[in-house]
């Protein structure tokens, strides 16, 4: 063993014990839910499990507002998702190409979603929401996820508009195409990686809203996360641990689909110019 | 010129429907409950609100918790993104490879579940004391506890000032580097004179997010912080849920907003000017 570290140096040794450290920190409590949740009994101190089972899994499948909460928040995702395309993409087109008055002021306005703490913000909203009667609607829930979407559902494919080159839409016009036919021949398809990864993260982001739900929403609209708040609360972790891995399964998904998309300049150009 | 009204109007119509949403919900409601964080019991207009965060013992410890967490987690996240980002800039191997590859996962996991796990595995009698008891190590009590919500705090942040750091750090063209290596400046010179200086007003847009999101922070501290003291985001519910004091709570908003003004202000001004460089 000893030739062998001294082979590769203490700069190596230090460096990857930092980043078993990390990789731990970050892995261990996903860790720990899935082997949880295929746990049948484990008693304190064994460090696996004495018995693996499925009973669980079982148990959370047969309740009620575990089916209905997830047909809910895919509701909710899908309507948070297609209403912020609908009024954020015509706005991120214009920020990118057209010039017209208060442009920086309009762009900028955006980051108001994101220069508020979360929760005074949600706060405020219920305030307004109980005078207008908004509170345990489902609008007031669509209303409360778009908060967090508004943003980078603005910049990411205002980003992605100014990376289409101009000449190329020119030389299209020069050969006689209509602007609309530019724009969904050109300017869309080449813009559509950062629209793609801008809406994904929508949908993810309305699936995993907890706190503006849990104050807007209760006591009707039960999205998953909100019925995650009352397993950890009500049954055993191992309850909760399968529900975990259910709550997260859309997320692995549509991120392994999405993963050539998602970059850190794709992503960091949703919270700040660059 | 008849081009340019007609790109301005289209501009503007194009425009209006988001802005319109983003003043129903955002603008209207922290107008508001700034007006309404005015109302005292009585009906009429004063600061009693206000007073009362800072009379009430309670509240006043909460907010000093609430202070103390973000600060120490602050300083964390961005002590260790600032070092990963660095890191995986200038090195390169398979190890820097794969965390390229995963660094990012996190900000993806839902916030109750990444906090439900931590509850597991540091909890009282959880993996980690099980896996540590072989070795003699007693666990300090981490959950329900100050500790507890910065290791959350540090598993939801680090990742996302990471991606904004590197992202920065990436843009550092490399042959500026290069030159100031062939001249014979160290690795501190040139950390300090160029990566730091092309680098820090991205540092100080994730040290605004990452203090923004500790401060307005709800599920990590609900469900694993103690009971008391609290910190303001799980107050402020209780406040507006259970106690109904309306008003009241928009005082504790307007609270966390003034809190954050400072960074807020910084951030959109370095956002305007950075824009204004480039039209």
């Amino acid at each position: 063993m000893r030739w062998y570290f001294g082979a590769v140096g203490p700069r190596r040794i230090i460096e990857f014990l930092l980043l078993t450290v990390f990789a731990v920190f970050f892995a261990g409590p996903l860790l720990n839910l899935l082997v949880l949740a295929f746990s049948g009994q484990w008693a304190y101190p064994h460090m696996l499990p004495d018995q693996w089972s499925f009973k669980w899994w079982n148990f959370v499948l047969r309740k009620d507002d575990v089916a209905h909460s997830i047909g809910l928040s895919f509701l909710i995702a899908a309507m948070v998702t297609a209403l912020s395309i609908v009024l954020c993409i015509p706005a991120a087109y214009a920020f990118a190409r057209l010039r017209f008055p208060f442009k920086r002021f309009f762009l900028f306005s955006f980051l108001l979603t994101h220069a508020f703490p979360k929760m005074g913000l949600y706060v405020s909203i219920a305030v307004l929401f109980y005078q207008l009667n908004l509170m345990n609607t489902l609008l007031g829930v669509v209303l409360i996820h778009m908060i967090n979407v508004l943003m980078f559902m603005t910049w990411i494919p205002t980003a992605a508009f100014r990376n289409v080159h101009a000449a190329q839409e020119e030389s299209a016009r020069d050969v006689g195409a209509t602007p609309f036919r530019v724009f969904r021949s050109i300017t869309l398809p080449m813009a559509m990686p950062g629209i793609l990864v801008a809406s994904v993260f929508t949908f993810l982001n309305s699936l995993d809203e907890a706190q503006g739900t849990f104050l807007v929403g209760i006591p009707d609209f039960k999205t998953m996360p909100i019925v995650m708040y009352s397993i950890i609360s009500d049954f055993p972790s191992s309850a909760g641990a399968v529900f975990s891995i259910i709550l997260t399964a859309p997320t692995i998904i549509l991120l392994l689909a999405a993963q050539r998309l998602v970059s850190a300049d794709v992503m960091a150009s949703g919270f700040q110019v660059k | 010129m008849k081009k340019n009204l007609r790109q301005a109007v289209w501009g503007l119509i194009l425009v209006s429907p988001s802005f319109l949403l983003l003043l129903v919900i955002v603008v209207i409601p922290i107008g508001r409950s700034i007006v309404s964080s005015l109302v005292n019991e009585s009906g009429g207009y004063d600061l009693s609100r206000y007073a009362f965060l800072f009379t009430d013992k309670g509240m006043r410890a909460n907010i000093l918790f609430t202070l103390r967490v973000t600060v120490i987690s602050c300083a964390l996240v961005l002590a260790v993104s600032y070092s990963l980002a660095l890191y995986m800039r200038f090195s390169s191997g398979r190890l820097s490879e794969w965390i390229r590859k995963t660094y990012m996962i996190p900000l993806f996991i839902p916030g109750v579940i990444a906090t439900y796990g931590l509850m597991n595995l540091l909890g009282n009698h959880g993996w980690l004391a099980r896996l540590l008891l072989p070795l003699g190590i007693d666990l300090p009590r981490i959950i329900f506890d100050q500790k507890g919500i910065i290791i959350a705090n540090l598993w939801f942040n680090i990742p996302f000032a990471t991606m904004l750091l590197t992202s920065a750090l990436a843009g550092i063209p490399a042959s500026i580097i290069e030159s100031a290596k062939d001249v014979g400046a160290g690795r501190l010179r040139i950390f300090l004179q160029f990566i730091f200086p092309l680098s820090y007003k991205t540092f100080l847009v994730a040290l605004t997010f990452v203090f923004m999101g500790v401060i307005g922070s709800f599920t990590a501290p609900f469900l694993l912080g103690p009971n008391a003291p609290q910190m303001l985001g799980v107050s402020m519910e209780q406040v507006f849920g259970v106690f109904r004091e309306h008003e009241q709570a928009a005082a504790m908003a307007v609270f966390t907003f003034l809190l954050c003004s400072v960074l807020g202000y910084f951030y959109i001004r370095n956002m305007a000017k950075e824009e204004s460089g480039r039209l």
